[in-house]
């Protein structure tokens, strides 16, 4: 379970303070693939960095025993004048992976760098970045991926890999994803919430929760 | 798998500050001359402003040799601005880190410190191995009065880093001024001088300045007939308490608003 507890998140703009939640409280189970469903801005990716720890509410708090993913997006925390084996051990330090040696190497060979896993990942194409940081990612046991549009790069070979190994996390662990893609949801998760002018609903069925996001 | 462990506060602390510790000198040498320039650059520049000054004024200076004198000037002047420099970039650059929640904008703070006070020990050391093979003469008298100064210093430094950091957060432009204002650090902080040659009744417009006193006092420290006057070990102790406790406020009240930037 993850506690929601009387949580407030603004930001301030020029125009003023832009409230994207006031005063919620809620429980996201852990026990479910969850589907982030909502419109553009509704605040989805603040609800995910505010759950991956990467901001704080400005008021409230979250809790939770369970240990979460940092959000797989884009290239999240990779140098890019580091190489990929550089970049994947500071992620290792970072989340106390014991074995670095072994993290290591189920990165290279499920990122399928080749040698460029030895050169700056400035020299990557936009598609191996994110290769990498989805296989660092894939390597490290949570109990919750935050994923966040992270299969829509790769090429067609690698995006079905990949779609393999989050199946397989789906039933060790669980997964919390923001997808506009509602067949990639259908594949992977089994409820939803549905986040709505700040107001979260969650909804044990997915198909109910898809017939009430698509209606608005 | 690769479990991640369970780790208490204080081990999750330490990996993040060597991960980042890792990452820094890494991502900073990454051209031929490598580490190395970090260690040849201020020796060089030591020995260039040593010649032009014993030049000017002799190869002795208050009853130091003048390469020494500007040494201790030198260095604590580099510490200081590194490190303050460092401290208030860390929070910019390393923005993208902060994704990893275990990663807390103070502990690249901390990690660029650590980095520049390592720099500063091999500086040190190859100044020294340098002026015994050069055959200067030179004493340290009191050193553990120096490395309590060079403590301070670089809790100034970061203290000041810190507070410069959060604020350019919110007001970018403040980077720029930060650069405008050490700039001039170099002329009012008695580098290549003692404040034993300016007039005395010029003094309050350099006093204020703690740079200026540790300086002042390593130098004494080093060579105890020197004869610093007009500064003082507390004053160097308070303003560093002061704005360490400052700093560390400030934060304390907006590091999560330092994230959400």
């Amino acid at each position: 379970m993850i506690y929601l507890d009387n949580v407030s998140k603004w930001y301030s703009t020029k125009k003023g303070e832009q409230h994207i939640f006031s005063s919620i409280t809620f429980e996201i189970p852990t026990d479910h693939n969850i589907a982030l469903l909502g419109s553009n801005g509704a605040g989805k990716s603040t609800l995910f960095r505010m759950l991956a720890g990467s901001e704080y509410p400005n008021k409230g708090q979250i809790k939770t025993d369970a240990t979460i993913s940092w959000p797989v997006a884009l290239s999240t925390g990779i140098h890019p004048k580091m190489t990929g084996r550089e970049n994947t051990r500071f992620i290792a330090r970072v989340n106390g992976v014991q074995d670095l040696e072994e993290y290591e190497g189920r990165v290279q060979n499920f990122a399928e760098l080749g040698r460029k896993y030895d050169l700056p990942v400035q020299s990557y194409s936009s598609g191996m970045r994110s290769r990498l940081a989805f296989s660092c990612c894939m390597g490290i046991d949570f109990d919750l991926y935050l994923i966040d549009e992270a299969l829509s790069v790769g090429d067609k070979k690698f995006k079905r890999k990949a779609k393999r190994a989050l199946l397989d996390k789906s039933r060790t662990a669980n997964i919390l994803m923001v997808s506009h893609e509602i067949d990639e949801i259908r594949l992977f998760c089994d409820s939803a919430i549905v986040i709505d002018n700040g107001e979260l609903t969650f909804y044990n069925d997915l198909e109910e929760a898809i017939m009430v996001y698509e209606g608005e | 798998m690769a479990k991640a462990l369970r780790r208490s506060r204080i081990k999750i602390w330490c990996d993040v500050i060597f991960a980042l510790l890792v990452r820094h000198v890494g991502s900073k040498f990454d051209d031929k001359f490598g580490m190395a320039w970090a260690v040849i650059e201020p020796l060089l520049f030591i020995l260039m402003l040593s010649f032009l000054r014993g030049r000017m004024g002799g190869e002795e200076s208050h009853g130091m040799p003048v390469f020494v004198f500007i040494m201790f000037g030198m260095l604590m002047l580099r510490a200081f601005t590194d490190v303050l420099s460092d401290a208030a970039s860390a929070l910019r650059k390393n923005k993208s880190l902060f994704a990893f929640r275990q990663v807390q904008p103070i502990s690249s703070v901390i990690a660029s410190a650590i980095f520049n006070v390592i720099i500063d020990i091999f500086v040190f050391s190859l100044i020294l191995l340098f002026m015994y093979l050069m055959k200067i003469e030179f004493q340290i008298s009191d050193m553990l009065t120096i490395l309590l100064l060079y403590a301070q210093l670089i809790m100034m430094g970061i203290s000041f880093g810190l507070l410069f950091g959060i604020a350019s957060t919110f007001v970018r432009e403040l980077d720029k001024i930060r650069s405008l204002i050490t700039r001039p650090l170099m002329f009012i902080s008695c580098v290549f001088f003692s404040l034993q040659d300016i007039p005395e009744e010029l003094w309050p417009y350099f006093t204020w300045n703690p740079l200026l006193h540790c300086i002042e006092l390593s130098r004494q420290a080093a060579y105890p007939n020197f004869g610093a006057v007009g500064v003082d070990y507390s004053y160097v102790s308070i303003i560093t308490i002061c704005v360490l406790f400052l700093a560390l406020a400030c934060y304390r009240l907006t590091w999560k608003e330092v994230l959400s930037r």
